[in-house]
């Protein structure tokens, strides 16, 4: 029992440094998607609220189109059916074909929440702004904006953590986050199949649990939309 | 019509047609089979949660946030390489097989928390008329509270539902015939990029429009509460 647990130890040590370098990248990597990805959501989920026909149904039917097929799908068209067009803007690396897939997938969730947190101030309160002689600019952004951000927080930090899961989807492009470098390092130690899977597991577990929590936390403190849901990759 | 044949060539696809029917059916009849699965051992865990015990709940509490915090990509490979190292006959399962085990144990703890919310969702006033008149527990669960519940989580239930049709294409990573499985197969014959993957992603697309519609259906038919107030 002893020697077995030694062992285990032994294979912990000598991969973590190899397993770091990947949990770093899938930071980088998620970071850089959540942050890209959010901007464009907000952005995209405030012109949604404006009221222009032909701007709604637009992004509409994007909102349909990435949310209706899977990451991995969308994933391979931005790596492999983009670059065979043959024009050189869209010639993407790897990392850079993940990093723009992983922003589009974000900013349709980022999309739903901004529109559903708008939606949740109670209209009362815009009207209340306008008579005060307020633009609808200036009513947008000091009094509906502020309440609605408040409420956009406990569903962006479950939309974040799917990020993160989602990332890992990623080794299959050969980006050598923290998926793919456990399977790299399975083919040095083939005998350890399950406990290197498991060690991924926990790592993962430890980036995503405390954001998780911070969801529950900010739910009670801040308040829910309600319409809006926990969604996975 | 040459500059389209160009961007997307339909004789290719024609011939690779019959495969991305049986990947199509195949994908709908595993997350069918998924969603079943997932919504009758997600009530379980629903009522574990609720339970005043603190062992049971603490273990469903546990179960829950494991699933939830790790991605559904290790959860496959642990179960593909551990199914048959753990278990005496897990070499009897096949690809498949072990991804609807796999895709069950991932969606149970989701459903387990949208029927929570459903059941809490229910008035007190309900569990305590059904126990006045006389009935027991069970029957109060069975008669009482899960068909209204049921019927007040609807829109998150389709949700869920969409989203575990959307998961079934990681399993083409350990080789299960599915729709994804079908765009690989014929990128690796053909090695062409656009016609393999723009197909899979608009047969998707297909699957995701046909569940709307039958969403459509069901929230006219069993539309709770919730539903109405939205």
């Amino acid at each position: 029992m002893m020697d077995v647990i030694f062992a285990k130890w032994h294979v912990t040590i000598s991969l973590m440094p190899f397993l770091l370098q990947g949990l770093l990248m899938t930071f980088k990597v998620s970071i850089f998607a959540i942050t890209l990805g959010s901007t464009l959501g907000f952005v995209l989920g405030l012109l949604r609220t404006l009221g222009y026909r032909s701007l709604t149904g637009i992004i509409g039917l994007y909102l349909h189109i990435f949310r209706g097929s899977p990451y991995l799908v969308q994933l391979y068209i931005i790596y492999f059916v983009l670059p065979s067009l043959g024009i050189e803007f869209l010639n993407f690396d790897s990392f850079t074909a993940a990093i723009i897939s992983l922003s589009l997938y974000t900013s349709s969730y980022v999309t739903e929440i901004t529109t559903a947190a708008i939606y949740a101030v109670p209209k009362g309160q815009e009207e209340g702004a306008r008579s005060c002689g307020m633009s609808k600019a200036e009513a947008l952004f000091y009094v509906v904006l502020p309440q609605s951000l408040k409420m956009m927080i406990p569903p962006m930090a479950s939309i974040y953590v799917v990020i993160i899961k989602s990332t890992a989807i990623l080794s299959v492009i050969g980006i050598s986050e923290l998926t793919r470098q456990g399977e790299v390092a399975i083919l040095r130690m083939p005998g350890d199949i399950m406990f290197v899977y498991c060690l991924i597991a926990v790592m993962y577990f430890i980036y995503c649990y405390p954001v998780l929590r911070f969801a529950k936390w900010a739910e009670g403190t801040f308040g829910s939309i309600g319409s809006v849901q926990d969604q996975e990759s | 019509m040459s500059w389209l044949n160009d961007l997307y060539n339909f004789r290719i696809v024609g011939q690779y047609l019959n495969v991305f029917i049986d990947g199509m059916i195949t994908t709908i009849w595993l997350s069918f089979a998924c969603l079943i699965l997932s919504f009758f051992f997600g009530i379980f865990i629903a009522l574990m949660r609720m339970s005043p015990i603190g062992f049971v709940w603490r273990i469903a509490a546990g179960y829950i946030q494991v699933i939830r915090s790790t991605p559904l990509l290790i959860q496959i490979y642990l179960i593909y390489y551990g199914l048959p190292a753990l278990l005496p006959f897990g070499n009897l399962f096949d690809e498949t097989q072990t991804a609807i085990i796999a895709l069950t144990l991932h969606t149970t703890p989701y459903m387990g928390e949208i029927i929570r919310t459903g059941i809490l969702s229910i008035g007190k006033g309900q569990k305590e008329g059904a126990m006045s008149v006389g009935f027991s527990p069970f029957q109060n669960m069975y008669h009482i509270i899960l068909p209204q519940a049921i019927a007040n989580i609807t829109p998150p239930l389709i949700g869920q539902t969409a989203i575990l049709i959307k998961d079934t294409a990681l399993f083409s990573i350990i080789a299960v015939p599915e729709l994804m499985g079908a765009g690989l197969t014929m990128f690796s014959e053909t090695v062409i990029a656009t016609e393999s993957y723009v197909t899979t992603g608009i047969c998707y697309l297909l699957i995701y429009v046909l569940t709307l519609i039958l969403s459509g259906f069901a929230q006219n038919r069993l539309g709770g509460a919730a539903w109405r107030s939205n």
